[in-house]
């Protein structure tokens, strides 16, 4: 029955060829080198076909060459290196099929070389390309038969050519897995580098202080910057910049231009001449083509008095009491350009006196922003800065941001805010400061309300209010306090209406607080007089009576913080 | 806040007295919409009332506009300065017809 036998035999042998190419399916998977991998599949590979020894060759990165990766039987090629045309190897390659080589004698591309060099007797070759789809990535070679002639055979041949095929395949999963690997350790390593450069933007100080900054980068990491610190003089130096381009190139020189900055800005140096000292250093050791665009101020607390030095950057932006723009712009190129292109190498200065204004700086991240598919622009930044001019200056300028961050954002995005009217920072600092003329807390029921209103008016007249400024605090705070219990708490209910009054020089501090969901403060807005129903009256007459009326952020443990301000008179 | 009503010289007198608030409004409004209701001239004497807060102006100005489509007289009378002042504020003040006395109110608009 030789019939039966060769059947069960070949079946037999199939189910074995099976079992390996799943065996080695399983190694590959299961590991992440693919050179140890390799040798597990040669060792299984050479063991199943009973050759004297086998090689796998693979093409390098540049296709030119071929190295044997992995070696296994009496002589040890690892290492080796072929070029890609080169003795039977490179044929398999070349052809990306498999050949064989019955007897080595008779084939012209035989390389006695390795042979003549190492001592061992090539008889026969079995060498097959590492296919997957149309391309090779290398080769197996399998050298002598063991038992009989040494010969390998066709039968031989068939059964290469499909582990073959299966350890392509393995071999491309595996280099696959390892460039994802290297994919998450490259991300891994940006994320280290985006908290390192987050940390090298200065800590954000609460409201007495008055710069104010926030970025946002559209990447991992940012190639804007902004920085302030206090002199030892008494100023206040601040700065914001950009670097050309983006990714870690960018953020490098960010780095660099940030430490340069909070370095020379301690020499005492004007904003001219230290932006001076920046761009020739910038000069002397940047990446050429690179640049930076950036402004330089300082800020006397006392006169209000601000110094800038723009160096090719977006213009400053001045937002006054009443509400008017005006745009301070560049007058000098970007740093990291040409030491000599400002004379004296000292940038040009511009000198404002902010009293009741603010001055915003921003990168161009934020003028062109796209909105409802077209660019914020100068004058779109002005209405959404005119437009959240109620909040507070640390909440205003991640309000500025945070509509325009996020996935469609395509550059980085960074505001600084420089606001030393009462408006802004010394509000808070009076509150902080001064002297505590009443804290009261109540429920928020109206039948509470009179008692409210003689404590605010024992205290506004204590505070040297006259009769008619008295009034006008007695006011407001009872209409801020219906404006709690009607809207915020939604009706009368026992849920705490928390009243404090300080006085600050001339000033009156008043701070209300409640418990309730956050209030849009965009929403509290004043109605049409044609239209009385109380809520918008009441908030009318607060904003009629009192100097300054705002939200600060929420408090923590929640609800909302209304502050208003009033000159005593 | 109290109140009284009197009739005088067919009209309606409504003297509201102590602070209009938030707490009091409520029966302030409910009082003036029941005079005006009535279809009569109403005079509100607000010679007690030293203080007066957006809610209690709100009920005002509804008072104000019934007596409108009715066709019938609303007049405030005896107004303090701080309750003037909060009529300015609202810009009110050229809107109510304002008499110095309750009398000044009374024989406003009589022939």
């Amino acid at each position: 029955m030789p019939d039966s036998a060769t059947r069960s035999g070949s079946q037999a042998s199939l189910e074995a060829h099976l079992e390996l190419i799943a065996e080695m399916a399983e190694d590959f998977a299961d590991s992440l080198d693919v050179d140890v991998t390799l040798a597990r599949a040669l060792e299984r590979i050479t063991r199943h076909l009973d050759a004297e020894a086998g090689s796998i060759f693979l093409l390098e990165p540049d296709d030119e060459q071929l190295v044997c990766r992995a070696s296994t039987g009496p002589v040890d090629l690892a290492g080796l290196r072929l070029r890609r045309d080169e003795g039977v190897v490179g044929r398999a390659v070349r052809r990306n099929a498999c050949e064989l080589v019955r007897d080595v004698r008779k084939d012209p591309n035989f390389e006695a070389s390795v042979d003549r060099e190492t001592g061992f007797t090539t008889r026969s070759i079995l060498c097959a390309s590492l296919s997957v789809r149309d391309r090779s990535l290398g080769a197996i070679e399998l050298i002598n038969k063991r038992g009989g002639e040494g010969l390998f055979d066709d039968r031989d041949r068939g059964v290469l050519r499909t582990l073959a095929a299966a350890a392509g395949l393995a071999i491309q999963n595996a280099r696959l897995a390892a460039s994802l690997v290297e994919q998450e350790r490259v991300r891994r390593e940006l994320e280290l580098a985006a908290e390192i450069q987050r940390s090298l933007l200065p800590a954000r100080r609460p409201p007495p202080f008055p710069v104010f900054g926030t970025n946002s980068p559209a990447r991992a990491v940012s190639g804007d910057f902004y920085e302030f610190l206090e002199l030892p003089d008494g100023r206040i130096g601040f700065s914001i910049g950009d670097v050309s381009g983006k990714g870690i190139n960018a953020a490098l020189l960010m780095a660099k231009t940030a430490s340069l900055y909070r370095c020379l800005a301690k020499s005492g140096a004007g904003p001219g001449a230290l932006l001076g000292r920046i761009n020739d250093e910038i000069c002397d050791t940047a990446t050429r083509g690179m640049f930076v665009t950036m402004v330089v101020g300082d800020y006397e607390p006392a006169s209000r008095r601000v110094r800038l030095a723009n160096a090719g950057h977006e213009p400053a932006l001045v937002h006054r009491g009443n509400g008017s723009f005006v745009s301070v712009p560049a007058e000098a190129p970007p740093v990291g350009i040409g030491r000599d292109l400002v004379p004296g190498g000292v940038f040009p200065e511009t000198e404002l006196v902010l009293d009741d204004a603010a001055l915003y700086l921003f990168t161009d991240g934020l003028t062109e922003a796209v909105v409802d598919g077209s660019p914020l622009g100068a004058e779109g930044v002005r209405e959404l800065i005119a437009k959240s001019e109620a909040l507070a200056p640390d909440a205003r300028v991640d309000a500025l941001v945070a509509p325009l961050a996020g996935k469609s954002q395509h550059d980085d995005l960074t505001v600084v805010l420089l606001e030393p009217r009462q408006r802004g920072g010394e509000m808070g600092e009076s509150a902080a400061r001064g002297e505590t003329l009443l804290e009261m807390r109540i429920p928020a029921r109206a039948a509470r309300l009179a008692e409210v209103r003689r404590a605010v008016e024992r205290a506004a007249r204590a505070a040297g209010c006259s009769a008619e400024c008295a009034r006008d605090v007695v006011m407001a705070v009872d209409e801020a306090c219906q404006n709690v219990i009607r809207h915020a708490y939604g009706g009368e209910c026992d849920e705490p209406i928390e009243l404090e009054i300080r006085r600050d020089g001339d000033r009156l501090v008043l701070r209300l607080r409640d418990h309730a969901p956050p209030v849009d403060p965009a929403r509290v807005r004043p109605r049409d007089l044609d239209d009385v129903r109380p809520g918008g009256l009441g908030v009318h007459f607060i904003r009629e009576l009192m100097d300054d009326t705002r939200f600060l952020p929420s408090p923590a443990g929640g609800g909302n913080l209304l502050q208003m301000i009033k000159r005593v008179c | 806040m109290e109140h009284e009503v009197k009739e005088e010289q067919g009209k309606l007198v409504v003297a509201l007295r102590g602070d209009v608030d938030l707490g009091s409004s409520p029966a302030a409004r409910q009082v003036l919409l029941e005079c005006v209701g009535k279809g009569r001239d109403v005079v509100v004497d607000l010679s007690g009332v030293a203080y007066i807060d957006s809610s209690g102006v709100a009920s005002l100005v509804e008072a104000f506009q019934s007596a409108r489509r009715k066709g019938s007289r609303f007049g405030l009378a005896a107004v303090s300065d701080s309750a003037l002042r909060v009529f300015r504020l609202a810009r009110l003040d050229k809107v109510f017809t304002i008499h110095g006395t309750v009398a000044d109110g009374l024989s406003h608009g009589s022939s």
